[in-house]
């Protein structure tokens, strides 16, 4: 009898009905469903801004083309392509790998505050959707550029429904963002393991910690202009009138957030792929201390670097942030440096999330260096506002937040689903990706050399920008292709794919996620190894190879 | 926890530096002050002063913790880490009717005194919701 009443109650053994399963993700408190949910929602949204990067581009394939009925159409394409692709996207897809795995490798059964958790996520969730909810309106969604310049962002310029409603779905997202970061920061400092000493934590927690303490830096900045735009808007403040230097104070503002926000999409995907690296190269990190001075070090110059978004306004510090933004390429040239050194002379092997890890490196590299050029104000005021820009953007972020979350999503999905990804499918789908996305951009920064300028809805026969826009569209036709065998994948693996129940599936996982069962049990973990090392899950599963200092452990204890 | 101490002590220094030779910087080039920046980033400095002082004051407090220690075992541990509550159906409608109030300020107010109310449901709900009364736990 009481065994039978047992077996009835063990968790997840009895088939649920759809609406419980509705009302289990609904109200759910587990960090690593609402990873999931973060997960599922951001690429949602990431495959919603790229269908209109797609109509952006077919609209630039040829001089004089009318694919979008008006101009006004076009740039609230670009404004919400811009929008959804940072704010909806990439800052919560940092949530979601956050909420994932941040608790499993500190060896904590759940975050700090998992109501609080949840808050955040529906913040976003319902935040976002106001923010596009313009489009059901007849005016339309926001037009004034993601960066929302004042004055063309006031009633004046841009009436309609479209702009308040960007502007205060923006800010409840916001508030998401920082309750979420309030909570990493949290787990972070309380709730590791016995033994798991800062110095021992996995890099992708380190970086979370870091991005944490950038989004309670930079986002509350944004929470305050962006109520100030509303009271502008709504209520007739004059706050960013230009006859009080609105503008200025303003694109301040908006990039004292928007720089440390690149920052935010960068760093927790640099920290993914410090933890693929070692995995297939079967060595581990090089540098590992030096890894995490330089993202302190990236981090806290981040905050102060924000007006080279301005120089041509022509009232900024140019030496100084010039000086800083400068500087900043020293401790990301440090990370590439230990990656590079993470890599060399290991044993490598090519499997899915390694691929997408040296895209992301190439990738990023060539984005780095343009950021540099860009750096220098005497060749900024050249490329400013031009589609070298663009391209520039596109390889930083492109680079780091897409290439580091397939990598993320193969590396990772057999501890999620219990399922290994098909990795035929994902090569096809890497090289397919990685050919249309350097197709694309690569090309517009001739385009913005020869002085094509971003965010125009058209452009002239005789301006010579043709054959070179009709490049990049052919090759973001590709880039779209390439979704479509990574959404065949997951459809045939959730169908046919072999179940895996390995802890460690790849075989030289390092952090704790790889010492707990497959998928991750509801709190995580039955047992915890002896934390001795930072790769705990490595010196447990190959212990003629462990840390010196794991074995002097069991040499000590027997 | 020294360290995270040490690192907000660390940015401190770094942002009351920074701010200072911002202001310095500026006045050599343009004369006068530029209020934006160095307001900016001195704030940055007083909120790590905050967060130094308070985990700096945690840790003296509390003692070297078993995560801080390099030969901490599991079992050294607490037994009991906290209550994490299982499910809360507070989250979505914290969120659904925050997110009517909030696009009530974009659409009119007739909608704002339909979603406050609601709201203010949601948020004494949420707060309350595993609540025991003072000191009974």
């Amino acid at each position: 009898m009481a065994t039978a009443t047992a077996s009835k109650s063990t968790y997840g053994s009895a088939k649920k009905t759809k609406g419980q399963i509705l009302v289990d993700w609904v109200t759910t408190t587990d960090h690593k469903k609402i990873g999931y949910l973060y997960l599922i929602t951001s690429f949602l949204y990431f495959l919603i801004g790229g269908v209109m990067a797609l109509v952006i581009r077919a609209q630039l394939t040829a001089p004089g083309l009318e694919i979008v009925q008006t101009k006004e159409q076009y740039n609230q394409l670009f404004t919400m392509h811009g929008t959804i692709m940072l704010l909806m996207f990439a800052t919560p897809l940092f949530a979601a790998f956050a909420n994932i795995l941040m608790p499993v490798q500190i060896g904590a059964p759940d975050v700090a505050f998992p109501r609080l958790n949840a808050i955040a996520y529906w913040f976003y969730f319902f935040g976002s959707f106001v923010a596009v909810a313009g489009f059901f309106t007849p005016q339309g969604a926001a037009s004034f550029g993601w960066f929302a310049y004042a004055p063309l962002s006031n009633t004046t310029f841009s009436p309609g429904l479209g702009g308040d409603l960007w502007v205060f779905g923006l800010a409840l997202g916001g508030f998401g963002t920082i309750m979420g970061g309030v909570n990493f920061i949290t787990t972070i400092l309380t709730m590791r393991a016995p033994g798991m000493t800062m110095f021992r934590l996995p890099i992708f927690t380190w970086n979370t910690l870091v991005t944490s303490i950038l989004v309670i830096m930079c986002f509350p900045p944004l929470a305050a202009a962006l109520f100030a735009l509303g009271a502008d808007r709504r209520f007739d403040a004059h706050i960013f009138d230009p006859a009080n230097g609105g503008p200025m104070l303003w694109q301040h503002l908006f990039w004292f957030f928007g720089h440390p926000e690149v920052y935010i999409l960068a760093l927790p995907f640099f920290g993914i792929i410090s933890e693929i690296f070692p995995v297939f190269s079967r060595k581990p990190i090089f540098g590992y201390k030096t890894l995490v001075y330089a993202t302190i070090a990236i981090a806290a110059l981040s905050m102060t670097v924000w007006a080279h978004h301005m120089y041509v306004t022509g009232s900024v510090l140019l030496p100084f942030f010039a000086f800083t933004t400068m500087l900043i390429a020293i401790p990301t040239g440090v990370k590439v440096f230990n990656w590079i050194g993470t890599l060399w002379k290991g044993s490598v092997t090519f499997e899915t999330p390694m691929l997408y890890s040296l895209g992301f490196l190439t990738t990023f590299i060539f984005g780095g260096l343009t950021g540099v050029i860009l750096a220098s104000p005497a060749l900024d005021f050249h490329l400013s506002d031009s589609y070298f820009v663009v391209a520039h953007f596109h390889y930083v972020i492109f680079g780091t937040v897409v290439f580091a979350m397939f990598a993320g999503i193969f590396f990772w999905y057999p501890k999620m689903t219990g399922k290994m990804l098909n990795e035929r499918l994902g090569k096809i789908q890497f090289w397919l990706l990685f050919i249309g996305f350097h197709t694309t951009f690569l090309i517009q920064h001739w385009l913005g050399v020869i002085g094509m300028p971003r965010r125009y809805a058209t452009y002239l026969p005789e301006d010579g920008f043709t054959w070179m826009n009709q490049v990049s569209t052919v090759g973001s036709a590709l880039l779209a292709l390439s979704m479509i065998p990574f959404l065949w994948n997951v459809y045939i693996t959730a169908r046919k794919g072999e179940k895996t129940t390995l802890n460690d599936p790849w075989g030289y996982g390092r952090s704790l996620e790889w010492a707990t069962g497959t998928p991750f049990p509801r709190h995580n973990f039955t047992s915890i190894p002896r934390v001795r090392s930072e790769s705990p899950a490595f010196d447990l599963n190959h212990p003629e190879f462990a840390a010196a200092e794991a074995k002097a452990a069991v040499k000590k204890k027997g | 926890m020294k360290f995270n101490g040490n690192l907000f002590y660390f940015l401190t220094v770094f942002y009351f530096v920074d701010s200072a030779g911002y202001a310095v910087w500026w006045y050599n080039t343009n004369g006068g002050y530029e209020p934006i920046g160095t307001a900016a980033i001195a704030m940055l400095g007083f909120m790590s002063l905050f967060l130094a002082f308070y985990i700096k004051n945690t840790d003296k407090r509390q003692g070297v913790v078993p995560e801080d220690r390099l030969d901490g075992n599991i079992e050294d541990g607490e037994s009991e880490i906290g209550y994490f509550a299982p499910w809360s159906w507070w989250p979505f409608f914290l969120g659904l009717f925050g997110a009517i109030c909030f696009a009530s300020l974009a659409v009119g107010w007739w909608l704002f005194f339909i979603g406050f109310p609601l709201a203010l449901v949601a948020l004494i709900g949420f707060v309350f919701e595993r609540s025991r009364g003072l000191n009974a736990h």
